[in-house]
């Protein structure tokens, strides 16, 4: 019979429960022994774009799209059209709302630019 | 149960295993290299080894609870029973770091304070990012038989891909990514933020486990799991 994951660990309650004592000890120890305070990890958002054939790119975005390009492909070379077509059309979601949001936002800046001249 | 096994037989019962391999080879490959240039290596592991070691855990029960199995890959590893295979671990470490960066890179453009309202809706956008990958992906997975779900398992499916399955992947990215960015943002040495992120798993873990509990009780006195 299958079991469910929460069900898993609780018929493993004795693995899982030392474990999970083990990290939550080490957790507070490392929160509350005296810190060493440093900067903070830079969050430099902008970097994250290169230039293809003239296009500006956030890397993330051309990531996603490139799995979700090669798998779409699998999705039809498996002749599985329909499953493919619609989890294709959900999936191409974020990518049509960031590029949205994108040209949004690269617009008003390009509007606030001019309007200080 | 050896923790490392090997399996002869690639591909076997499946259609188009390469392929899928391939693509999470290179988008993990490079952005592993990517955020090793852009943070270095410290931050890399912060972003890369708690979702290894939590998806290790989390998989391995899966199968050993008998819901899923993954045929025809050639490294496996095994921690409570089940063998996951070394790709798919890895898969679930660019999606987080895939995802989290997507949610950065979307919510900065609606909210820019930096606060804990703006990490809640960086996770909350990356979860859902993450399960819209995902309706493409694991009913294709399924009919590739790359990860096969039961065909017992009761409740509504997508495609033969449990809704469960779904909810699962938002609440782990959301969860995960939530702990990530807390870290990320502190202000502790980077040594201590590569322990941080693994021991605090003991608190993400709780955390998904309680979340998940709850949801699948839901879900089974709605009928629908």
């Amino acid at each position: 019979m299958e079991k469910t994951i929460v069900q898993f660990i609780l018929d493993n309650i004795f693995l899982f429960v030392p474990l999970g004592a083990a990290g939550i000890i080490a957790t507070l120890v490392l929160y509350f022994l005296p810190k060493k305070v440093t900067s903070e990890v830079s969050e430099d958002l902008s970097t994250d774009f290169v230039t293809l054939l003239k296009v500006r790119l956030n890397i993330y975005v051309g990531v996603y799209f490139f799995v979700w390009l090669l798998i779409f492909i699998i999705g039809l070379l498996s002749d599985f059209l329909i499953p493919t077509i619609i989890g294709g059309i959900i999936a191409s979601i974020p990518l049509f709302v960031l590029i949205l949001f994108e040209r949004k936002t690269s617009k008003s800046k390009g509007t606030g630019a001019h309007g200080d001249h | 149960m050896a923790i490392i096994e090997i399996n002869q037989n690639f591909g076997e019962n499946t259609q188009l295993l390469a392929p899928f391999i391939i693509v999470i080879a290179i988008a993990w490959v490079f952005l592993v290299y990517y955020s090793y240039k852009k943070y270095g290596a410290r931050m890399t592991l912060v972003y890369f080894l708690p979702i290894i070691i939590a998806t290790l855990l989390i998989e391995s029960a899966g199968v050993a609870g008998g819901r899923y199995y993954y045929p025809g890959y050639i490294v496996y590893l095994s921690v409570v029973g089940g063998a996951v295979p070394l790709i798919i671990v890895l898969a679930w470490s660019v999606n987080l770091f895939l995802f989290m960066n997507l949610g950065k890179y979307f919510i900065s453009k609606v909210y820019h304070q930096k606060n804990f309202l703006q990490i809640l809706l960086i996770s909350l956008a990356a979860g859902i990012f993450g399960v819209c990958l995902d309706l493409l992906e694991d009913p294709i997975a399924h009919h590739n038989n790359w990860w096969i779900w039961e065909e017992s398992l009761t409740g509504v499916k997508f495609f033969n891909v449990p809704i469960l399955n779904f909810i699962g992947w938002f609440v782990l990215i959301f969860f995960i990514c939530i702990v990530t960015l807390l870290i990320e943002r502190s202000k502790f040495s980077e040594n201590r933020k590569v322990l941080l992120s693994i021991s605090s798993l003991a608190f993400t873990g709780l955390a998904i486990f309680m979340v998940h509990g709850i949801l699948v009780k839901i879900f089974e006195s709605l009928g629908l799991a």
